[in-house]
């Protein structure tokens, strides 16, 4: 194949201002990491509330943790996308919708629209991850716990759930890789990160394969060190004389 | 300071409790007993109302703990109850397993809970385990460690369901040692067990219980001497021959 | 590092494994397995694009791309020369070229320098002109109106540097907006969000014909570049493109390019029945006079 490669292309200008190409790339990296870790932290918290609802006693408040489960696992990331960007705007106050879609900055806008939908439909992976985990624990332990005096929030604070998370570091660590994978799909929306700048480059520069192959590199270490980081954490959490983790 | 009225219990269609009527005093030791399935376990998680009930009215230290009104977890703070499977939190080590409660359910201060709980670890002989982890410990000594918890919230009334008979044999001994100081200390307990010598050493009453009702109830030496029932009979009988 | 080196070690063993299907001519090529592959776009209007038969491309640049099939017949002695489709997408054009999958793409490509470095182009075939799409109302006539506002454009188009360019340069503090391809930067218009798009014109004739009211929305400003389409062949063959722009530069001499032209962009099309209404610009009917396989850059 009569491909011309030029691994130089990364610090080439790319005719605009002073920028070369390397620049979309750590600018692109930048955004993906800020898109992918505060939908991370959001949606560890609210699928930790939605997991533990799942095993309450009682019906109602289950009931609405399913529901929501179901909806968000249900629907394709990218149908929900563009409608936290497209449609949900327009239901808005007419002020809030002005402010959103013009006065923003349409970067602010798309992050905002892109962070919400990860969020919450991560939060519903993270919800079933947690649920598991607190279902895994010996009844006994929310006995235990109740028998001293505990209120049902104590008792899921400082028992249930410690084990829990524990239990599920090896499942929720792949869903925190998935929300750097996913959070991709911005650039559906014009948010310029990794992906949407790679493919910039290749468009503009025509060095396909180069973009790519560093895009897929940058991924692929990204994940790597994600991967070291929670591995460092169950280490770190490990409980004495157990094999791996609560049981 | 319990006193059980008319306590009816229903799974589904399984009659579990079936009427109970019984009163243990301050400072009684009471040993509840009966074949297995008899209701006893039941029974007993009914007293901090770890199994809710359908009818009659259980009152514990003057609190009615059947009542909507009555707080639960300030009753259960002061009712120990010892599990069969121990129920050590695993991910604390046996210092905080002990500490936990008094300070997160009593706001007592961390200096004074660690005090109480190395006080406590000493009294059931595992002062040298405090920073040990449930999963480093035998059975023998996490029961230990169990009472211990219990005791660490000051409760007016110790319960045991089966203490015992999740452990290896060489190991009983020293969990019942540790119940039996704790009874010549004057606490009130209700213990479900099978342990027929700790009830003629310790139990001030024997109280026999099956298909959820008490058939028998009677100072150890008459119960084991000389009991009543049928049922009780044929109980004992099985007990000091278990092969046959 | 270990893993970037295998990862390049991997794309180069697969290029050079690729190679040897290269070493002939496409003509050659062709002759020996008695096919011609073509690439065609899916959504390009009226360019090449697909309506009511999803194995068939049809469009402008495709009626062209058939002119050149029918001249490779003609050329090969080949009357039954069979014709396989190939759909490519703006990232996937440039290595199927290269690597043989697909012998000649005709579409909405633009000829460029960066483009050159890696696959030849034909004479063009088509002149744009970036301009920009406002609503009637909006009061903005020229691309100076744009200062402080909203702006979008499609990801990964000549328009979208230019418009980076220019903000960066003039310091317009123009917010842009890239959206994924045409039909959504259109929507990002139609609700609001960017009060302009710019884009190649003839692609913004194609959104307004295909807007709910097309009377709202108009066409304006001075064209920022001119750009020119062409099809895209493998670099170093020169029998083969000798072959294409003969036939292209026929179809441009015999005027038959002008009822082409006027089926796609005057006439209404399909799938909807839209009309362009999209007149020959004077820079393409200079091209035609004139053809040239250079960039408008070159130019």
């Amino acid at each position: 194949m009569n491909y011309n490669w030029d691994w130089n292309i990364f610090f080439k200008s790319t005719g605009i201002g002073s920028e070369i190409y390397l620049d979309w790339f750590v600018s692109g990296l930048g955004w993906t990491i800020a898109v992918a870790l505060v939908a991370w932290i959001a949606a560890l918290a609210i699928g930790s509330v939605l997991g533990v609802m799942r095993t309450l006693p009682g019906k109602v408040l289950p009931a609405i943790a399913t529901a929501y489960v179901e909806l968000f696992r249900n629907v394709p990331l990218l149908v929900q996308l563009f409608l936290w960007y497209f449609v949900v705007p327009d239901y808005l106050p007419e002020a809030t919708q002005v402010w959103f879609k013009q006065d923003l900055n349409p970067a602010t806008s798309a992050y905002i629209s892109v962070v919400v939908c990860l969020a919450l439909f991560t939060a519903a992976r993270v919800c079933e991850q947690v649920r598991t985990g607190i279902q895994a624990l010996p009844r006994g332990q929310s006995a235990a716990a109740l028998a001293v005096g505990f209120s049902i929030g104590q008792t899921y604070r400082h028992v249930l759930l410690p084990q829990a998370f524990r239990i599920i570091i090896p499942p929720l660590t792949s869903e925190f890789l998935n929300i750097f994978k996913n959070s991709s799909v911005a650039s559906l929306i014009g948010l310029m990160e990794l992906l949407a700048q790679t493919k910039q480059t290749a468009e503009f520069s025509a060095n396909i394969f180069e973009a790519f192959t560093l895009a897929t590199v940058i991924y692929f270490v990204l994940n790597m060190s994600l991967m070291a980081l929670m591995n460092l954490v169950e280490k770190k959490v490990r409980i004495p004389g157990m094999m791996g983790g609560a049981k | 300071m319990i006193r059980f009225n008319n306590v009816h219990k229903w799974f589904k269609d399984l009659h579990v409790l079936n009427g109970i009527d019984l009163q243990v005093a301050q400072g009684e030791v009471v040993v509840v007993c009966g074949p297995s399935g008899s209701g006893k376990s039941t029974m007993i998680r009914t007293v901090n109302q770890l199994e809710s009930i359908n009818e009659g009215e259980i009152w514990v230290d003057g609190k009615n703990v059947a009542d909507p009104k009555t707080d639960l977890n300030a009753l259960r703070a002061e009712v120990g109850f010892v599990f069969q499977h121990f129920n050590l939190y695993p991910h604390l080590s046996v210092l905080d397993n002990i500490t936990l409660s008094p300070i997160k359910v009593k706001g007592m201060d961390k200096a004074a809970a660690d005090k109480q709980a190395v006080a406590l670890l000493e009294r059931v002989g595992l002062a040298h385990k405090k920073d040990a982890f449930p999963a480093q410990l035998s059975g023998g000594q996490q029961q230990r460690v169990a009472i211990a918890r219990g005791l660490a919230m000051e409760p007016r009334v110790m319960l045991f369901d089966e203490p015992t008979s999740a452990l290896d044999p060489e190991m009983i001994g020293e969990v019942l040692k540790v119940m039996k100081d704790l009874a010549e200390s004057g606490m009130t307990m209700m213990v479900v067990t099978h342990e027929m010598g700790f009830a003629r050493e310790v139990a001030d009453r024997v109280v026999f219980i099956d298909h959820g009702k008490i058939v028998e109830q009677a100072p150890p030496e008459e119960f084991f001497k000389n009991p009543q029932h049928e049922r009780a009979q044929q109980f004992l009988r099985q007990l000091l021959t278990p092969m046959s | 590092m270990r893993f970037t080196t295998r990862l390049l070690t991997t794309a180069v063993i697969a290029s050079a494994f690729a190679a040897p299907a290269m070493a002939e001519g496409t003509l050659d090529k062709i002759k020996s397995s008695g096919v011609i592959v073509l690439g065609h776009r899916d959504a390009s209007i009226p360019f090449s694009y697909l309506a009511n038969d999803p194995t068939k491309p049809i469009g402008y640049s495709h009626d062209l791309q058939l002119k050149v099939v029918e001249a490779v017949k003609k050329q090969l002695k080949m009357p039954n020369l069979q014709v396989r489709y190939n759909l490519v997408t703006s990232q996937t054009r440039i290595p199927l070229v290269q690597n043989g999958t697909v012998d000649l793409e005709c579409g909405s490509t633009t000829n460029n320098l960066e483009r050159q470095k890696q696959v030849a182009f034909s004479v063009g075939i088509f002149e744009i002109g970036t301009r920009l799409m406002t609503a009637k109302t909006s009061g903005i006539k020229d691309f100076p109106d744009l200062k402080g506002k909203n702006v979008v454009t499609t990801a990964g188009t000549t328009s979208e540097r230019l418009l980076k360019a220019m903000n960066a340069e003039k310091q317009m503090g123009m917010n842009i907006i890239s959206a994924k391809d045409h039909g959504e930067s259109f929507l990002m218009l139609e609700s609001g969000r960017a009060v302009a798009f710019m884009m190649d014109d003839a692609l913004l004739y194609g959104e307004m014909a295909k807007a709910k009211n097309p009377g709202n929305w108009v066409v304006t400003g001075k064209p920022q570049s001119f750009e020119i389409y062409g099809c895209m062949l493998r670099k170093e063959d020169p029998a083969f493109k000798k072959v294409v722009d003969d036939a292209l530069k026929a179809t441009f001499k015999s005027g038959e390019v002008n009822k082409i032209y006027s089926k796609w962009f005057m006439a209404p099309v399909p799938p909807k029945g839209l009309n362009l209404n999209f007149p020959m610009s004077d820079e393409f009917k200079a091209l035609v006079a004139k053809p040239t396989d250079k960039s408008a850059e070159e130019m």
